[in-house]
Order: C-alpha cells, then sequence, then structure tokens
C-alpha cells in the first residue's frame, strides 16, 4: 500500500496551525495572489515562510494553490512569485492552468506541481497528458467514480488525491462562469459568488429551480479510496473555522488510522458520521463516488443552513497541578450543562460543568460574553488548543 | 513568440445544431458535428454513420470518464475519411489519438482555460489550433492573437456555455416535483435579469446564456476559423450572421468590452 495523507485547508496560520495540531499531515493554503479564494485573508510571503517551517519542523507538507486561470495582466508576476515560493521551500504548487506548469519545469523550481481539480481530470489518457507535463500528483475531479480511480491509478502510478469532505461545485470545477455573467466576478480568478446556490425561475413553473448540490461526504469511502490507490484525503474549506476544521480532520485521522489499523467498525463510522454532520451547515452525501448523483444529492425548496453553535470554548491553558483549564468561551453555556472535552491526543470525555469562574477567580453562573475567558477545574488533563462542545453523542452507544 | 506568417481568413466553423444548415450556400463554412456519447450541450448528436459532409469536423466535448473513453477510442477507430479534425475540450483525447496514430486536425476548445497567451503557446505545442476563450476581453483578445504561434478559431456569433455539469440538472429538478420531462429548458435569473438555456443529455447539463455573443467586428488576423454556435438559431438567420448582417435583439458583446474583476477589496 502507498502513503496516505490526510490534507486539510487553512485560511490563515491559526488554523494552519489547528489543522496540524489536529492530525493533518499537510495543509494546503493560498498566497496573496493567484488563489482560487481571492477575498480570504491568505497568507503573505513571510507567512508563508513562516507556515513552511512551521509545517517541515513537524515532519509535515505544505502545498499552496497557484490555481486560478491566468488573464494577460497575472502572467507579469508569476516567474517572481513562483522563485519566492521555491526559495521558501514550499513542498507543492496545485496548479490549474498549463501556464504554471511549464513555468515550474523552465524555471527549474523544486517543488512538485499537483495539477488541480479545476482541470477535471476523471480519465487515465488525461492524467497522462498531466504526467507528461511533469504533475507528481492529480488531484481528480470531485465527479470520479472508483472506477475511474482505479484506472487512472493503474495507468499512471502518480500520487492521486480525492476531495472527501466539504462543499461542492454545482459544475464541473473549473468549467463555469455564472458568476462573470451575473455579477462581473470571474469564478476562475477566485471571485465566484456562488451564482449556482441561487434559484432561478422556470416560464409556467411556479416553483423555482435549483441546482445546489449537498456537500461531499466520503467517509464511508475512505476505505475502498486508499484500496483504488488514493494516496491523499483532502478537505475543502479554507473559510471554515478552527472549530470545524479540528472537528473534521480529528474525525478522518481518527478514521484513516483505524482503517490502517484493521480495526475500525461500522458503529465507530456511524458515530464520525454524526459528529461530522453535526458540525456542518449543510447536509452531505457520497455524490459521484458509486453512482450519479439524482435528485437526492441535490437541495431543492427550503435548503436549511444552521449555524453550528455547539463550539463552546477553546483551551488556552492547563494546569495539572491545580487541574485548572483556562477556556476561551465561544458559544453560550452555564452551570449544570453537560459538555465534552474533544482534542488530538485525549481520548473524548464527557464533563457535568458545576462551577465556572472568572478571570478573578470569582463564581459565575454562566458564560454568556464572546471570547470572554473562564476557568473550569477539569480532573482529566486537557492540553492547550483542546476544545469544549455541547454533548450531542455518545460513542458508546454506537459501539 | 511572434507568429511566422500571419493570415487574414475569413473560413466558419459552424456547430451543426440543426441539420437544414447543411444546406446553407455559404463560402468557406466547415461543420463541426457534436458526436452521439461524446458531446453535451446540443439536443442532436450524430453517430459516424450520419456525418457524410465533406471536410468535416467532430465535436468532441464531454469530460470523459474511463467507461467514455472506450467509446472515443471505438468512434476514432471507425473514421471515415470526409472527417479531418477533432475539436475536443477533454485533454485525453490528445492521448488517445496518438496512440490510435491519427493524422487528424486537432483543436482544443475548452472554453475557460485559453485565456493568456502564454497558456495557449503551450497548448499548441500539441495542437493545431485553441478555441480562444469567450471569457476575456478584445484587447487580451488582439495581445493573444499578436503573439500566438499558430492561427486561432475566435469566437464569432455564438450562445456562450457558462456551465456544463455532470449532473442530470433538469431531469432531477423534474422528477424532484413531478413535472414533464425536458431536454431543454430556459432560466431566468431575476438579480442579473439573465436569461440561460439549460440542456441536458445523458451525460451532463450544459448551460448556456441565451443572449447570443456577437464579435463580427473583431480584426481578422492570425485567424485559423471563425466560431459559430448556432443552436437556437434558423437556418435564414445563421445565413445572416455568416453574411456579416445585422440580426436584431439576439445578440451582445459578452465580454468583449466588459472586464470581469475578482477582488472585493485591493489588498
Amino acid at each position: 500500500m502507498d502513503y496516505v495523507e490526510l490534507l486539510a485547508p487553512a485560511g490563515d496560520l491559526e488554523r494552519l496551525k489547528i489543522a496540524y495540531l489536529y492530525g493533518a499531515d499537510a495543509v494546503y493554503c493560498s498566497g496573496k495572489k493567484y488563489g482560487l479564494r481571492a477575498n480570504a485573508s491568505n497568507f503573505t510571503m513571510e507567512e508563508l515562510a513562516s507556515a513552511t517551517n512551521y509545517a517541515h519542523s513537524l515532519g509535515k507538507k505544505i502545498y499552496v494553490t497557484v490555481n486560478i486561470l491566468f488573464h494577460e495582466e497575472e502572467v507579469d508576476g508569476i516567474d517572481a512569485y513562483l522563485k519566492d515560493l521555491d526559495k521558501i521551500g514550499i513542498d507543492a504548487v496545485i496548479a490549474s492552468d498549463i501556464l504554471v506548469m511549464k513555468k515550474v519545469q523552465e524555471l527549474n523550481l523544486s517543488f512538485e506541481v499537483h495539477v488541480s481539480t479545476q482541470a477535471s481530470i476523471l480519465n487515465s489518457e488525461a492524467a497522462l497528458f498531466y504526467k507528461s507535463l511533469g504533475a507528481k500528483r492529480l488531484v481528480l475531479a470531485r465527479e470520479a467514480h472508483l472506477n475511474d480511480i482505479k484506472e487512472i491509478k493503474k495507468a499512471t502510478n502518480l500520487d492521486l488525491e480525492c476531495f472527501i469532505h466539504g462543499a461542492m461545485c454545482t459544475s464541473f470545477s473549473g468549467r463555469c462562469v455564472l458568476s462573470n455573467v451575473c455579477t462581473n466576478r470571474d469564478s476562475n480568478r477566485g471571485g465566484c459568488a456562488q451564482i449556482c446556490r441561487w434559484t432561478f425561475g422556470i416560464e409556467d413553473v411556479e416553483t423555482p429551480f435549483s441546482m445546489t448540490p449537498k456537500d461531499l461526504n466520503l467517509i464511508e469511502y475512505i476505505s475502498s479510496m486508499i484500496d483504488a490507490g488514493v494516496n491523499s484525503f483532502k478537505v475543502e474549506g479554507r473559510m471554515r473555522g478552527i472549530y470545524y476544521i479540528a472537528t473534521v480532520i480529528l474525525v478522518y485521522r481518527r478514521v484513516i488510522d483505524k482503517i490502517l489499523m484493521h480495526n475500525l467498525s461500522n458503529g465507530e463510522v456511524q458515530y464520525y458520521l454524526d459528529i461530522l454532520n453535526r458540525v456542518a451547515n449543510r447536509e452531505s452525501t457520497p455524490q459521484f463516488i458509486d453512482k450519479l448523483p439524482g435528485s437526492k444529492e441535490q437541495y431543492f425548496l427550503g435548503r436549511d443552513e444552521v449555524s453550528n453553535q455547539d463550539f463552546l470554548g477553546l483551551v488556552l491553558q492547563y494546569d495539572a497541578k491545580s487541574k485548572i483549564a483556562t477556556i476561551e468561551q465561544r458559544n453560550y453555556f452555564k452551570v449544570g450543562d453537560v459538555v465534552e472535552f474533544f482534542g488530538p491526543s485525549i481520548k473524548t470525555f464527557t464533563y457535568k460543568i458545576e462551577k465556572i469562574y472568572d478571570e478573578n477567580g470569582d463564581t459565575i453562573g454562566i458564560a454568556n460574553h464572546p471570547k470572554m475567558i473562564i476557568k473550569l477545574k477539569v480532573d482529566t488533563c486537557l492540553e492547550k488548543f483542546d476544545m469544549m462542545r455541547i454533548k450531542v453523542f455518545d460513542k458508546q452507544e454506537y459501539l | 513568440m511572434l507568429v511566422e506568417e500571419k493570415k487574414t481568413s475569413k473560413s466558419f466553423l459552424v456547430v451543426v445544431t440543426d441539420e437544414e444548415f447543411l444546406k446553407l450556400k455559404v463560402k468557406y463554412i466547415n461543420f463541426l458535428f457534436p458526436i452521439k456519447g461524446l458531446s453535451v450541450g446540443f439536443p442532436k448528436t450524430f453517430s459516424l454513420e450520419e456525418i457524410t459532409e465533406e471536410h468535416a469536423y467532430l465535436y468532441i466535448n464531454r469530460i470523459l470518464d474511463t467507461q467514455s473513453l472506450q467509446n472515443l477510442k471505438e468512434v476514432l477507430l471507425n473514421i471515415k475519411d470526409n472527417i479531418v479534425g477533432i475539436c475536443f475540450t477533454d485533454l485525453g483525447v490528445l492521448n488517445v489519438c496518438k496512440e490510435l496514430g491519427l493524422s487528424l486536425e486537432l483543436i482544443y476548445m475548452q472554453n475557460h482555460n485559453t485565456t493568456n497567451v502564454y497558456s495557449i503557446n503551450y497548448y499548441l505545442e500539441y495542437v493545431d489550433s485553441v478555441l480562444l476563450s469567450t471569457d476575456i476581453t478584445r484587447e487580451e483578445i488582439y495581445t493573444i492573437l499578436d503573439k500566438s504561434k499558430k492561427a486561432l478559431v475566435v469566437p464569432y456569433f455564438m450562445l456562450m456555455d457558462v456551465m456544463y455539469s455532470r449532473r442530470n440538472l433538469l431531469s432531477n429538478f423534474e422528477s424532484e416535483f413531478g413535472l414533464p420531462k425536458k431536454q431543454e429548458e430556459v432560466l431566468h435569473e431575476e438579480i442579473s435579469n439573465t436569461d440561460f438555456l439549460a440542456v441536458e443529455n445523458e451525460y451532463g447539463t450544459v448551460l448556456y446564456n441565451k443572449t447570443f455573443i456577437d464579435y463580427r467586428d473583431i480584426h481578422l488576423e492570425n485567424i485559423k476559423y471563425l466560431f459559430v454556435n448556432p443552436l437556437g438559431l434558423d437556418k435564414k438567420t445563421l445565413e445572416k450572421v455568416l453574411a456579416g448582417e445585422a440580426v436584431a435583439n439576439i445578440s451582445n458583446t459578452g465580454f468583449l468590452d466588459k472586464k470581469t474583476y475578482y477582488r472585493l477589496k485591493e489588498e
């Protein structure tokens, strides 16, 4: 079996660190230019350098998206940008424009080229074309079926990366300019206004037309995908917050590790699936991996996008002697609530809040101010960046 | 790289969206046939047997999955002498043609990633020509035509394809609400007041901006073909289009004179 990698998104340094901490083997992010999330905070070159050093100090990898489709006005700066990325030692760029792939060869740069999902690779012959351009890895189209993955692996023996979780385009990624037409914002240069999530009218039909897909969730297929030759399991969401990233990455970390150790039970899969469904604000399905999606994989009327308020607090510090955890509040909680703590190196455990202390050590009944600092006495040892959430599911009931 | 020999041309490459078009008596017209099982976005597709036109091109615009590769190979193995070229979207077609030893003219047609001359010149290392994107401005088109190392196919008068989904979006909607099945539908987006034509077959759904783009005033230099997708036009109107005559209220100039942006605020 080839190596298996869990690949996380990061919109900034904080999220990048959380992603690594919670089990990502690699992170993808964007610089200030040439990425498809033009309006996210993204990373300056200095931040990319710092992130690269941080990743490598952990023995992990960092990939930078250079995945816009270039117009003439963007081309001028690309050589210098790629050389800068090379200097700071990133591990790969994720590219969709042939320009970037060729430039990396011409400039003799040392990082790898990973072909973006924007290239819509679904067959072995297209994959071989990109291999001939020097690509080391292919990020397959989200429309790939397990059979496509197997055939592409067999024909190319390249590293294969697949999205396993998060939002999807209605279109093949990169094959849509609805945003350009409706808002004049260029989707293929990072300005997508997500028009495919709007509704449309049809003459003489009362019901509005909708084409919005539900999110992708392939937790039940990870094992089959490993067998098919997928090396890198990629989570979407560079705009997502730390709670989402921590939860999703930790779930997939646990699942992948258990698959590799041959001890993942069906009950655990169901438990993790429930955790994932709870943290997302939209429904998710496996989409294309085993069939052509139909109406059940789309939203029509009455799409619910729930704002998740499960994230109660971030552990800032834990004093093992006094057993006091210092916590930054993220959502309302109160004395009497039953919550749970989770983190990358602790076993998730249930905790009933008996007393809450404010920063001065005075007891309070509720924590209701965003980012207020409170203290709890917790007997089980915690670590910085562990998280406290509402307890909804009990793992024991699934086993 | 500057082109060594620039040529002026007014050869049309017209997608056969209506068999009536084959009767057109227009000089320098070449026909492009959407192929059964390998094309999306057209209500009518053709088998090789149905293509009897001389100097014809195949239009293979699907993103091909593993299953459809076999279909592609079967089609290409049975090509007759009247087929001179293939216009294609999936780069896998390149390798298959090479493997089969076919010496056909190859034109790369992926409407959204041919937006700068460097990328286009790289693609031209592998193909005979490339269709310019409809997502770029007049100024960008002229820069590209000036610096392209081979003559290019340029949008001339066409429905601009704005989205290609593998999903059967019309069928899914119709089945969800028990509506009668249609292969085409006009979708109205209210905020931008834009109509889109959705065309579905079993291989996916293509959305076109329902307003034709009319690039007929661009300078004809370093152009191999003028590309025409007349989906929805009748023969008489198409004749007018090709003759350079005015056609009222069905077209605009798309992004030719309208630059898109992507940053909501400058850093």
